[in-house]
């Protein structure tokens, strides 16, 4: 069973994926900075939205968006004002989180469990592959002692926020695809296919 | 398989453009060529976080509301209490001078240390490892890199990067943030780092660390520090309250003394702050720090003490930043409002006579 698009097939939705996609990640970036990264947590660690957000278009759109939107997503995260980071970091590894989550979309769409293991794995990966850049660049924020205190905190918070996120990102991909059902051939199974699975997971 | 090549080629690029982007940018440090991308940050996203948190304020101050409940019951009894108190006290006769006193620590630190301050609000934060906060003020309102940032309580942190109307501020807790400090009634100075607030135990209100320079001097917990002041006063303006000494190191006989230091100001619901855009003429020492606290040494009671006159001066929450005009700059008003009192008559302060503080160590 072939999911991927063919480059040819997909052509016609590829712009309009693409703007709900943009729309997407620039509200979680808005919603991160403004909203989440304020919230008064325990810890005083917040959920990275915009790596969930990242994770669930490469859940429903596959790996190339989910690259593309995971490097524009990450080189916004890293410009936008609060930002005081090397340019380029979370451009790097939401990229790779992109690349892999779609990967797994693609791979494992069988499994009841995928979204979660994959939301579960893409926030521990990508928590820790920011601290790892960090501890490259010699950034003592991602000193071995500060990262080991908040990565587990981090992952347990996304994970705690992802059903939230992903629901939100299908709802809207969702209400975009519907007038072309017939046209895109790839997008609506597959968030179909996930919904389903989200809501047999959810008895898990 | 076609697409998935393309896949791979596109990630391939994408990985190389970012690698690329962290080399230049990590290489250029303060100067790096990317600092346009930055600055088209800074103007894109600026102005839509301005509106976004306007939208989200109620939002954020409900949260906070509920989770620190108990908390803001006990303050707004306070308050309440010492509310009455001064109301009696003004009633009794505003020019007594032992209420002239009372007032006089009440209104504003601002006023106190004579700081020119430019008020502000923080509209957003930053996210990962990284502790800073964009504040609604920016090179308009006369905000320029390495400017203090300071609250009612005490020191917030400094400006880092300035965008047409927001800025950027590294906040005291970040790890990478360093601040000369200055123990109350004393010349012993050392450095005050961040810790990182993030992932710090629930118990563990204390994410700033103290390096005291001179490892024999007396160091105890309760003792309150204030910023040393930088030279040419930038980055740091002297003496913003920074936090109480919570705890010290064991461990003694290295060449300098740990403690751990709780801040004044809560970050994790910074709102009002307020940029110190022109030093205060003579060094305020210890004058902004709240009165001590009389029965235990706790510093939660005084810093809200400041709070309040603060907020009514500088704070107009939500509202556009007002610069405040140097308290010293206007002598004719001080018989009627007795807090302002600039800068320039540091030993007319009771009790703070900064000669002989400094003498009395020596």
């Amino acid at each position: 069973m072939v999911r991927a698009p063919m480059p040819g097939q997909s052509e016609p939705s590829t712009t309009g994926r693409g703007v709900i996609a943009a729309l997407v990640i620039a509200v979680a970036l808005i919603l991160q900075v403004s909203v989440a990264n304020r919230l008064p947590l325990p810890g005083d660690v917040t959920p990275d939205l915009v790596l969930l957000a990242v994770v669930a278009l490469a859940l429903v759109n596959g790996s190339l968006t989910g690259v593309v939107a995971g490097f524009c997503a990450g080189l916004a995260a890293d410009i936008i004002p609060p930002a005081d980071h090397t340019l380029g970091r979370y451009a790097l590894v939401y990229c790779l989180i992109g690349y892999v989550c779609g990967m797994a979309a693609a791979e494992l769409d069988r499994q009841t469990f995928v979204p979660f293991m994959a939301v579960a794995v893409g926030a521990l990966a990508g928590t820790v592959l920011y601290a790892l850049t960090g501890m490259l660049l010699a950034d003592p924020r991602a000193a071995w002692e500060v990262a080991a205190r908040i990565v587990p905190l981090q992952v347990f918070y996304d994970v705690l926020a992802s059903p939230f996120v992903v629901w939100a990102v299908l709802r809207v991909t969702r209400r975009y695809e519907r007038p072309d059902r017939g046209r895109d051939r790839f997008a609506v199974p597959a968030a179909a296919r996930y919904r389903a699975m989200s809501g047999r997971g959810g008895g898990l | 398989m076609k697409d998935t090549r393309r896949t791979r080629w596109v990630l391939g690029v994408l990985l190389a453009v970012a690698l690329t982007m962290i080399t230049v940018d990590y290489r250029g440090g303060q100067r790096s060529p990317l600092a346009g991308l930055r600055a088209l940050g800074a103007a894109v996203f600026g102005p839509v976080e301005r509106a976004s948190a306007s939208v989200v304020r109620p939002v954020g101050n409900t949260v906070d509301a509920i989770t620190d409940a108990p908390g803001e019951r006990r303050r707004a009894d306070r308050l309440e209490r010492e509310n009455q108190r001064l109301r009696e006290q003004l009633r009794a006769g505003r020019l007594d001078a032992s209420r002239y006193e009372q007032l006089h620590r009440l209104l504003g630190s601002a006023g106190i240390g004579g700081y020119k301050i430019v008020a502000a609000q923080v509209i957003s934060a930053g996210q990962g490892f990284e502790e800073t906060v964009t504040i609604d003020v920016g090179s308009r309102d006369g905000v320029r890199r390495d400017m203090t940032v300071m609250s009612a309580d005490g020191l917030v942190g400094r400006v880092t990067r300035v965008g047409p109307a927001t800025s950027t501020v590294l906040l005291a807790t970040d790890v990478t943030s360093s601040v000369g400090a200055r123990l109350e009634d004393s010349r012993e100075i050392g450095i005050v780092q961040g810790r990182g607030r993030r992932g710090l135990s629930a118990g563990d209100d204390a994410p700033l660390k103290f390096q005291m320079l001179n490892a024999n001097a007396p160091l105890r917990p309760g003792q309150r520090l204030v910023t040393l002041g930088s030279q040419g006063e930038r980055p740091y303006v002297p003496g913003v309250p920074i936090g109480t000494v919570e705890r010290i190191d064991k461990p003694e006989g290295g060449l300098t003394r740990t403690a751990y230091v709780r801040p004044f100001v809560r970050f994790s619901s910074l709102d009002v702050v307020a940029v110190v855009v022109a030093p205060p003429k003579t060094d305020p020492r210890d004058a902004v720090l709240p009165p001590k606290p009389k029965p235990t040494p706790t510093p939660t009671p005084t810093s809200t003490s400041t709070a309040t006159p603060f907020a009514t001066r500088g704070g107009t929450p939500g509202g556009t930043p007002t610069p405040l005009a140097s308290p010293g700059a206007d002598p004719t008003d001080a018989e009627s409002t007795p807090g302002r009192r600039g800068g320039e008559e540091p030993s007319r302060r009771p009790g703070v006579d900064p000669s002989a503080t400094t003498t009395s160590e020596g």
